[in-house]
């Protein structure tokens, strides 16, 4: 794999927030399942960036609805997850229990 | 309910015409469920945080796209360089009147830089064709005339400093504003 190909940490997590709000994910509901799930204050403009770098690497396809009154009269932009983006967060979820195997939790060791 | 005007202005200061419209409509979306809940106070607490928690972030993404460059190099060459020129006129001026060479400036002389600093920032206000745009330009504006302050060969009274970095911004937003009125 190409440097750069592999998903951070943060991008992980975008990506399977994504998966699991399905057509109903855009920003501000991305954040809102990140914050929910991990406990993380997440900003919104982290979320973007992150939403923007993926998107820029094939992982996932923006789509843009309608104009809304509860959004201020502005439009919503959507994020669906590639093909691309499926084999790198197959590949991330494998990576990691890879990583896991063997190993008992939790730590020794402080908990936050 | 709206959230606070000015952290809007600074959202579309920072985030550039590709992701503002997004960005704020997901804010405003969350805002109002904040107010329905926690009160409208809050929900601008939570705004203003989420908006300059944000702003580098947001940045960082109008420069990779390549357009907050684009008005940076534009206010640097519009506002900051007419400016420099300026200050080495006076400069000039100075070193060639009889026991003036070093002397603090006169007030005509800064109220003139003032005057040119509004003018080109308002001619790049003019151009400007979307308010994402047009508020990049005053943020840009406003970096400029600082950096021109910051390379003068004179010492500006701070007066001057706060009304040359502020104005700028002021008229180029004013100008905007009137043509979009049109």
């Amino acid at each position: 794999m190409a440097k750069g190909e592999a998903l951070g940490e943060f991008e992980y997590l975008v990506i399977l927030a994504v998966v699991r709000l399905g057509a109903n994910a855009y920003g501000m509901r991305v954040r809102q399942e990140i914050a929910e799930r991990t406990g993380r204050d997440v900003t919104i403009g982290a979320v973007y960036a992150t939403l923007e770098r993926l998107t820029d690497k094939g992982l996932l396809a923006a789509s843009m609805s309608d104009p809304t009154p509860e959004r201020g009269g502005r439009a919503k932009r959507s994020f669906t997850l590639t093909r691309a983006g499926m084999e790198a967060a197959n590949r991330a979820r494998q990576d990691l229990v890879n990583m896991l195997d063997g190993l008992r939790f939790p730590l020794p060791g402080r908990t936050p | 309910m709206k959230p606070p005007g000015w952290a809007q202005l600074v959202l579309w200061a920072v985030a550039g015409e590709n992701e503002a419209e997004f960005v704020m409509g997901d804010l405003h979306e969350e805002f109002l469920l904040l107010c329905a809940d926690r009160g409208r106070s809050a929900g601008s607490r939570w705004y203003v945080r989420q908006v300059f928690r944000s702003a580098a972030t947001l940045l960082g993404l109008r420069f990779r796209s390549g357009e907050a460059a684009h008005l940076l190099a534009a206010a640097l060459v519009a506002v900051a360089m007419p400016l420099l020129l300026l200050d080495r006129l006076w400069s000039f001026v100075y070193s060639h009147i009889p026991l003036k060479d070093g002397l603090d400036r006169a007030p005509g002389f800064w109220a003139a830089n003032v005057v040119c600093v509004c003018a080109c920032a308002a001619l790049c206000g003019s151009l400007a064709h979307s308010l994402p745009r047009a508020a990049g330009v005053a943020l840009a504006a406003a970096v400029g005339a600082a950096c021109a302050l910051w390379c003068s060969t004179a010492t500006a009274p701070v007066f001057y400093a706060g009304l040359a970095i502020l104005a700028g911004p002021a008229s180029s937003m004013a100008v905007f504003a009137w043509r979009r009125s049109r």
